[in-house]
């Protein structure tokens, strides 16, 4: 009985043959999206760092916690600031979900931008896979829009400045500015219908864009020829001696990609036997130790450090100074400077610069001796940015003045 | 874990060292403590000790084992109360248990039993709005507000009193004469002049009307109070020579101001009828006018002595609400009183003798003319504003305003001298800035606020008669 429950679920043969190995990721919904075999070189850390794969369980994380949080939360401002308030005292689990709902917000902000750092030192967003760096792009947008519009959410006195810093950045921007905060408060200033507007793209608009690029990037990872080879490699233009490219042939079935255009997409290159592993198990335990450090992290944190809640929002009652948040004090400095040119045109051209980067690169290597200027480049940008958000959050007091960050009483961190 | 294990068969081609088992099962392991700890934390909150040790403090007055038994055996559980009214959530009586019972007097904190409150059961009216304290909280350091983020720490127990202010806001309350006292020097010492309170006042200092709430710190204020600049360096407010019993008095008021919105239930007794206000009343309608107490007093009206014997309360009441009605042919006015003003009257009667009646006459019940009302009211609105704050008592000047001609504030006794009474109004209504004896020195801190739109037509004809009655006699041919 049990077993042809069980069969009726697995169909493969048993994975103690390698046919059945294959059939294991082959026959199951949840696995299929990996390769049947991966190349060893790609499991080691040092190729990616797993960051993607840590991004992608931060994001099952805050899909979980935030699930559990919206059973508790009501989008107005009378309740949604007391809702904190019982998480923190009477909900059971209260503090843990919202401190691990919290944290592994923050993180994923830091994971995805280290994943974009290390698919730009590996040239990985090179042929054939610019548009796949382009979807990526746009996820580190609807991270950070997620973060941002999350962080209204408590409804505390530093939700409620951050994000009035925050629309007001994106006010001064120039012709589109204003009407994108209107349509984003859903008035003037900071309110009722900012809160519940925040809420629904928090909880439902974003999590589903977001849900489905990712869907897009990881399925675009396998059609663009699986993960990037190594920079590092030998000889990167023409293919490793040892694997040797399948011919497109009549007598062979390719699925259904095959039917449709008569050929793969791109040339399946079948690596030699002692370059590549099964996936199951060598791939999937170390995914799952991706995840169980990933979570690991993310209780640790909850359990060390509670969510900051400062006072209940009050529109008249300016902090000074009021602060962004943190990873937006970059180009709150910048603003400081200079609304127009240097807070909005700046990062507007970074932002495009970054988007359209695989498209203007015309270099081909990979190399990192062949791309020295493209690399000092981003390190330059990259240390620029790291440096204005450190004075932002770190040496800038009342009034945006500068202070000392071991001067006492006078700065303050958002 | 079932991979982690399943790791252990080694198949042909695979080459691979795999310590990542091993290290799969140890973060396995870590994720399930972590998870531990998480639920261990959650399970045992700091609350639920509290209780058990309330239950076993019950358990001794239970007569026998069984008893006792199924006292401690009580399942804990959050108590909270829930004031719509109040737009508060009071958790206070999770761990102070012994609110209500008074078994409990003398009992350990924090099981206590809380002597006369009866008249304010805690079901109706919780204990923050009296105590202070962050009612959500369910641990001690938070529930008591001395946590980072919570302006309303409990407040220091001799300054409790002070909250039944934010809905006694009128009249005496018994037991707390400091907040009369400190409403009425707030009132006779001008603070209006510089500060807003419920939208009446001037714009030099701060808006008072939520003082209580957002600086809810006794002794910063009474510090304040004793010297401004000793807690605030630049403020320009003046020193007042406060008394420290004054400034403590004003200190009461001040916390009592928290502008804590509440519904009609908790304002609609916002006076006390206790007899010291119904002597007020008594006064301030001048019913010695008419009425005399023990052969004292007016006599167009019956002797007041003893009235409360020859009729009912009851009585009483219907006949200030209609005199006419109740007793045929009396030429008593129908006053405009509330029920709380009436009963405060009546009591005040059945206890009001003869030498009440002298007190209230040399008070100076006396007939005026309406030019002498007019002088009158503009003294009191002159009061009202804040007027006398800057100006002085008696507007006899004397603030310090530094840098500005004279180094003061300017008295306005000899005003009917120098200005025409249209140019005096104009003044009030529009605010003036005062002329720097060095222009090099920093602007005069005090100006002249616009008073348009608070000082009605009105206050403002009297407030001007008042300044003119001020001139001296026998000084008019002075300049």
């Amino acid at each position: 009985m049990l077993k042809s429950i069980l069969r009726s679920i697995f169909r493969g043969d048993p994975p103690s043959t390698r046919k059945g190995r294959s059939e294991l990721v082959f026959y199951n919904f949840w696995l299929h999206i990996h390769p049947a075999k991966v190349r060893k070189e790609h499991l080691r850390l040092r190729h990616t760092g797993y960051l993607g794969f840590v991004s992608f369980f931060l994001l099952l994380i805050l899909g979980v916690t935030g699930l559990a949080l919206m059973f508790y939360y009501h989008p107005y401002p009378a309740r949604a600031y007391q809702d904190m308030k019982d998480l923190q005292f009477v909900v059971f689990l209260g503090p843990f979900l919202r401190n691990m709902h919290r944290w592994a917000g923050q993180l994923l902000v830091v994971a995805v931008f280290l994943h974009l750092c290390r698919v730009f030192y590996a040239g990985a967003y090179k042929e054939p896979r610019q548009f796949n760096w382009v979807v990526g792009v746009l996820l580190l947008f609807l991270v950070l829009t997620l973060s941002f519009t999350g962080y209204l959410l408590p409804w505390d006195q530093k939700a409620f400045w951050a994000i009035t810093v925050g629309t007001n950045i994106v006010a001064s921007a120039p012709l589109v500015g204003p009407v994108v905060k209107v349509l984003l408060l859903g008035g003037h200033t900071l309110g009722t219908q900012a809160l519940l507007r925040f809420y629904v793209l928090h909880v439902a608009v974003l999590p589903g864009l977001a849900a489905a690029l990712v869907m897009v990037h990881l399925w675009r990872i396998r059609k663009d020829g699986g993960l990037a080879p190594s920079p590092f490699q030998p000889e990167e233009s023409s293919p490793p001696a040892r694997e040797r490219p399948i011919p497109s042939s009549p007598e062979k079935t390719y699925g259904l990609m095959g039917i449709v255009t008569g050929k793969p997409a791109f040339e399946v290159l079948v690596p030699e036997e002692e370059e590549a592993v099964f996936s199951y198990p060598y791939a999937f335990l170390r995914e799952g130790i991706a995840f169980l450090a990933t979570s690991a992290a993310v209780m640790a944190l909850a359990l060390l450090y509670n969510a900051p809640l400062s006072e209940v929002a009050d529109p008249s009652k300016t902090p000074n100074p009021a602060k962004a948040p943190w990873y937006f004090l970059g180009i709150q400095e910048l603003v400081s400077h200079s609304p127009a040119l240097s807070g909005i045109l700046l990062p507007s051209l970074l932002v495009l610069a970054l988007l359209l980067l695989p498209y203007y690169d015309g270099n081909p290597s990979r190399r990192p001796k062949d791309r020295l200027l493209a690399l000092s480049l981003f390190a330059l940008v990259v240390l620029a940015y790291l440096v204005l958000l450190l004075i932002g959050l770190y040496f800038r007091g009342a009034g945006w003045s500068w202070v000392w960050p071991w001067a006492k009483g006078t700065g303050g961190t958002a | 874990m079932v991979l982690g294990l399943a790791v252990g068969q080694r198949h042909r081609g695979d080459r691979m060292r795999d310590w990542a088992r091993l290290v799969f099962f140890l973060l396995c392991l870590a994720n399930m403590v972590l998870l531990g700890l998480a639920l261990a934390r959650a399970a045992r909150p700091g609350w639920a000790a509290y209780q058990r040790s309330y239950h076993r403090l019950e358990a001794q007055y239970e007569p026998d084992a069984a008893a006792k038994a199924a006292v401690e055996g009580t399942p804990v559980a959050i108590a909270q109360i829930i004031l719509p009214g109040l737009q508060r959530v009071d958790r206070c009586t999770t761990c102070h248990q012994g609110v209500e019972n008074p078994a409990m007097k003398g009992a350990p904190e924090p099981f206590s039993y809380h002597p006369g409150i009866s008249r304010h059961p805690p079901s109706r009216f919780g204990c923050t709005i009296c105590h202070g304290g962050q009612g959500l909280a369910t641990d001690l350091a938070a529930a008591h507000g001395r946590v980072p983020h919570w302006p309303q720490p409990l407040l220091p127990s001799e300054y409790v009193r002070a909250s039944c202010g934010q809905c006694h806001t009128k009249g005496d309350v018994p037991g707390v004469p400091e907040l009369a006292e400190g409403r009425h020097l707030f009132d006779s010492h001008g603070c209006r002049g510089c500060h807003r309170l419920r939208g009446v006042g001037g714009t030099i200092g701060p808006d008072l009307s939520r003082e209580g709430a957002t600086r809810r710190d006794p002794a910063w204020l009474e510090r304040h109070f004793l010297d401004p600049r000793a807690v605030s360096p630049n403020s320009v407010m003046p020193n007042f020579h406060f008394t420290p019993g004054q400034a403590k008095e004003l200190t009461y008021y001040m916390l009592s101001l928290t502008g804590e919105e509440m519904s009609s239930y908790y304002t609609s007794e916002s006076v006390i009828p206790s007899v010291p206000y119904g002597r007020e009343l008594f006064a301030r309608k001048d019913c010695i006018a008419c009425h005399s107490i023990g052969g004292v007093g007016g006599k167009s009206g019956p002797d007041l002595e003893g009235v409360t014997r020859r009729h009912s309360a009851r009585w009483l009441d219907e006949h200030f609400v209609n005199p006419k009605l109740v007793s045929p042919g009396s030429t008593m006015p129908a006053y405009d009183l509330t029920a709380d003003e009436r009963t405060a009257l009546i009591r005040f009667m059945a206890v009001a003798t003869g030498k009440d009646a002298e007190a209230l006459l040399a008070g100076g019940a006396k007939s005026l003319t309406p030019e002498e009302a007019a002088v009158e009211a503009g003294a009191r609105a002159f009061v009202h504003y804040g007027c006398v704050g800057c100006h002085g008592q008696g507007a006899a000047g004397g603030v310090a305003n530094p840098n500005s001609q004279g180094g003061q504030v300017p008295s306005l006794i000899h005003v009917a001298d120098d200005y025409k009474k249209s140019e005096v109004m104009a003044i009030i209504l529009d605010g003036k800035t005062p002329a720097m004896a060095n222009p090099s020195k920093p602007a005069p801190p005090l100006t002249m606020p616009s008073w348009k739109g608070t000082v009605n037509e009105e206050d403002l004809h009297n407030i001007v008669e008042y300044l003119w009655s001020l001139k001296p006699r026998g000084e008019s041919s002075r300049w």
